[in-house]
């Protein structure tokens, strides 16, 4: 479980804006509106923007970027609209979806440059850290032209933190990744945010943002559809039963006694297990106890089957 | 203007084949000024009324033919057109352009750095092949101050086009057509058939600036604009062109991914 | 599909199947191919923006024929714009249709990696750049042809008897149809010939429109100052080369000022010279899609 507070929680005392404050956004291209009313507000920690293709995370990324103004609504960023304010980006880091870089540079020059251009004290030292970072020294000389598509991602990573923003924004930053990768930029990002940066990042793979992301925004047709833990917004979902899988010592037993109690509208029985549907989360972790001892069974393994991500976003998005 | 961008941009645009044949391009008027020089136009006279004499026909060869029509009309905006586009406008077609727009730097220094390369590397080519060709084609090279006059036109020119076609990458992602119509159909034509128009022509102002340093009879040169006019034009125009870009540059919003 | 399960229920096999239906073969793909090519090079079935050049460039070319015919209603019997030399008024419109259109047709497909899936269909290679090339021609003929046919209507519906106006300017309308057919014969070659060598439409455009604007200069100055052999030069330059054989298909003497007229060459070379520049021109193409890499 995380150790960083998680925005959308109720009682955290805010004694200056947010780093991402997000309110009633839209943003419309003529007829088709990409985006449309959303609110929210970030601090520290991993945020996932989560959504099909086409939905609006990259309209929205693009607006706390600062390289889109919203139609209506205000996109602030360290108290300060994003929109026409580059002196924001001495404390935002930007990883870009489009893969080009700079092919006739080599990957040290390229973070070399970004440090230069944010104007560091000591740009080649905060380029090497950078690099040494993202796992990229021994390709450090190569000319970027020349990198598979998980390095050259890693390289618009180290030039995005060479100057420790507060805020970091990456777009889809794991496409091309092999799992190594992943894992290792997911390791580098958890442990930023654990020192109090803000990271944003967009994707439409489900375990990737289950993986990483302690707080979720599920974007569905440029509307926010749900936010915060995903567990959370799981059992928030009233009208949708929730599952659980048991195995007992007696499970036919047990599905006789459970099924005459009012909070379970569902057991199946299968081979070595039952599964179990409950419409209400809390009675149910109550009553299941209860139950069992009262039938004289003994309870081996309780497992909720349907706390997935994937389960939250089919919901969601069929909705 | 900031030092990094200015070298990043070097390194763009002079690397790889479009150096090449850039030169190959600036080469043309030296081979058309060798051409001349062997030929027997060399000697011709042209006769000037307003002083009973008769003087060589070189320096109204080499100021309208060579100078006006061909290296200011024809390869100058050709060259800026290459170097001002491919300053911005295919880093916005690449992609890359975000590298640059997201730092903290202020927009008028992104610019800025932009048009000084772009500028330099259209004036120093243009300007090599003006000297060498001119030095070839006309016995006396220092005659009449050609050389000096058209030296700064294209210095002039060179700055508004870069800085035009610079704006126009940053406005539209058709850039290239839309600048090869200015200049061959607006420069070339519009503004030869509607004399008012020759007050919105790059072309114009330039080739009056070379008129205000070059004392030559009205046969071998004329501008059709003042001198002074047109060097106060070339200030004006500048200034409205770089502010304007970079207020486009402030605003600029990242399109479709394509 | 016969039912899986026993009893009145049935599941469909909804699976993957292979196209039976008819196939319309090399011939259509070819023509499909050639007249979306068409209506590329004019923006139609693309968004607004891309239909803006090509159109407005369209337009100018129309210009100088609403000229005439305006001319011709206020004073009778003058005529500055003439079939003959229409070509000299919008040669310049012509060569930048041609340096916008052409990056679109041939390069863009290079740069996006179509050039594959075009390859895995009936048509062969050659069938594509056949196609690409016959379909700039006909986009070229809009800009080269239909101006003349509304001067030449036009000028027909002025006069007071139409019938006689038809009888006696007969012979012109072959000769339209001729020399417009080589000058977008001989653009469009050219262009393609050029664009086709790179995957980037920038550096496309500015190569076709250097050899249409550089040319032109360059041999006119060899004309005039290196007489001879120099004379030759003029048919380096697309523009005068087909001046020229505008000349020869009206049968016009071209007039002493004109650079055609000082290099002073037998009038037959210069449709001779066009054709064989379309043919090397179209073998150029040729190759060039016969071994690119896709």
């Amino acid at each position: 479980m995380t150790n960083v507070a998680v925005s959308t929680e109720s009682g955290r005392v805010a004694t200056e804006s947010p780093p991402i404050e997000v309110r009633n956004v839209s943003r419309w291209y003529g007829n088709i509106v990409a985006v449309n009313d959303i609110s929210f507000s970030l601090e520290a920690g991993v945020t996932g923007l989560l959504g099909p293709n086409g939905a609006g995370k990259s309209t929205l990324l693009h607006m706390l970027s600062g390289f889109l103004a919203p139609s209506s609504g205000t996109v602030n960023v360290l108290g300060q609209p994003a929109w026409k304010n580059p002196e924001m980006y001495a404390r935002v880091g930007l990883v870009p979806e489009r893969e080009s870089v700079y092919p006739f540079l080599t990957g040290y020059e390229f973070v070399l440059l970004s440090a230069r251009l944010h104007k560091l004290a000591d740009p080649a030292a905060a380029a090497a850290r950078a690099i040494r970072q993202v796992d990229l020294e021994s390709a450090q000389g190569r000319a970027t032209g020349g990198y598979s598509k998980g390095m050259k991602q890693r390289v618009k990573v180290a030039a995005a933190i060479v100057h420790e923003p507060s805020i970091l924004l990456l777009d889809e930053p794991f496409n091309g990744a092999d799992p190594r990768q992943r894992l290792q930029m997911m390791d580098m990002l958890r442990e930023m945010a654990a020192h109090g940066t803000t990271i944003v990042f967009s994707s439409h793979i489900l375990e990737e943002v289950e993986r990483l992301a302690e707080n979720v925004l599920v974007v569905v047709s440029g509307r926010l559809a749900a936010s915060g833990d995903f567990r959370h917004i799981r059992r928030l979902m009233t009208d949708r039963p929730h599952t659980f899988t048991v195995r007992s010592s007696d499970d036919r037993r047990l599905a006789a006694a459970l099924v005459g109690d009012p909070a379970i509208f569902g057991v199946e029985l299968q081979d070595e297990r039952l599964t179990v549907r409950t419409s209400d989360f809390a009675e149910f972790t109550l009553a299941i106890p209860r139950i069992a001892r009262e039938a004289n069974v003994t309870l081996l393994e309780l497992l909720p089957t349907d706390e997935s991500l994937e389960s939250v976003f089919s919901y969601l998005v069929k909705r | 203007m900031n030092a990094a961008i200015i070298q990043l941009t070097a390194r763009q645009l002079l690397g790889q084949k479009r150096s090449l044949l850039m030169l190959a391009g600036a080469l043309i008027p030296v081979l058309i000024a060798i051409v001349y020089r062997l030929s027997e136009a060399t000697g011709n006279t042209i006769y000037i009324r307003e002083t009973n004499q008769l003087i060589s026909a070189q320096p109204r060869w080499v100021a309208q033919v060579l100078l006006s029509q061909l290296i200011v009309g024809t390869l100058l905006p050709l060259t800026a057109q290459i170097f001002g586009t491919a300053a911005i406008g295919s880093e916005i077609e690449d992609g890359t352009a975000v590298y640059l727009l997201s730092k903290p730097i202020p927009r008028w220094q992104i610019f800025a750095s932009k048009l000084f390369v772009a500028w330099a590397a259209t004036t120093g080519l243009v300007l090599s092949a003006t000297i060498v060709s001119t030095a070839i084609a006309l016995d006396q090279p220092f005659e009449y101050r050609i050389l000096l006059g058209f030296s700064l036109a294209v210095a002039a020119a060179s700055l508004l086009y870069s800085a035009l076609f610079i704006l126009l990458s940053i406005l539209t992602s058709r850039a290239l057509i839309v600048a090869l119509l200015y200049v061959f159909i607006w420069e070339a034509v519009l503004t030869r058939l509607f004399r008012g128009l020759r007050f919105l022509s790059v072309r114009q102002y330039s080739l009056g600036v070379a008129d205000s340093v070059i004392h030559a009879p009205r046969q071998v040169f004329e501008a059709d604009l003042n001198g002074t006019v047109a060097i106060v034009l070339v200030l004006v125009a500048s200034a409205l062109l770089f502010m304007y870009g970079v207020r486009r540059l402030a605003a600029w919003e990242i399109g479709e991914s394509t | 599909m016969p039912p899986r399960s026993e009893g009145a229920g049935s599941i469909y096999d909804l699976g993957y199947r292979r196209y039976d239906g008819l196939r319309l073969g090399r011939r259509h793909s070819v023509l499909s191919l050639y007249l979306y090519t068409v209506r590329w090079a004019f923006g139609l079935g693309r968004r607004t923006s891309s239909k803006i050049i090509p159109v407005a460039i369209s337009i100018i070319a129309f210009i100088p024929a609403l000229i005439q015919l305006g001319v011709a209603a206020l004073a009778n019997d003058v005529e500055i714009i003439k079939p003959e030399n229409y070509y000299s008024y919008v040669q310049v419109s012509v060569a930048l249709f041609c340096a916008a259109v052409s990056p679109e047709l041939v390069a863009r497909d290079q740069r996006t990696r179509t050039l594959s899936l075009y390859f895995s269909r009936a048509l062969l290679r050659r069938d594509y750049a056949l196609a690409k090339l016959a379909a700039l021609t006909t986009a070229l003929l809009f800009l080269t042809l239909l101006p003349q046919v509304v001067l030449f209507v036009g000028n027909m519906l002025s006069t007071k008897d139409t019938s006689a106006f038809l009888r006696e300017n007969w012979g012109q309308v072959p000769r339209i149809v001729g020399s417009g057919l080589l000058i977008a014969g001989l653009m469009a070659s050219l262009s393609v010939a050029i664009a086709c060598q790179t995957s980037r439409r920038s550096y496309a455009t500015v190569a076709v429109i250097a050899v249409f604007l550089v040319s032109t200069p360059l041999a006119n100055i060899f004309v005039r100052e290196a007489g001879g052999l120099g004379n030759f030069a003029i048919l380096f330059s697309p523009f005068d080369l087909l001046g020229g054989t505008t000349y020869w298909v009206f049968d016009v003497t071209p007039g002493s000022d004109s650079i055609v007229s000082i290099a002073d060459l037998p009038m037959l070379i210069y449709p001779i010279v066009t054709l064989s520049f379309i043919a090397i021109a179209t073998a150029v193409v040729l190759r060039r899609y016969e071994r690119i890499a896709a």
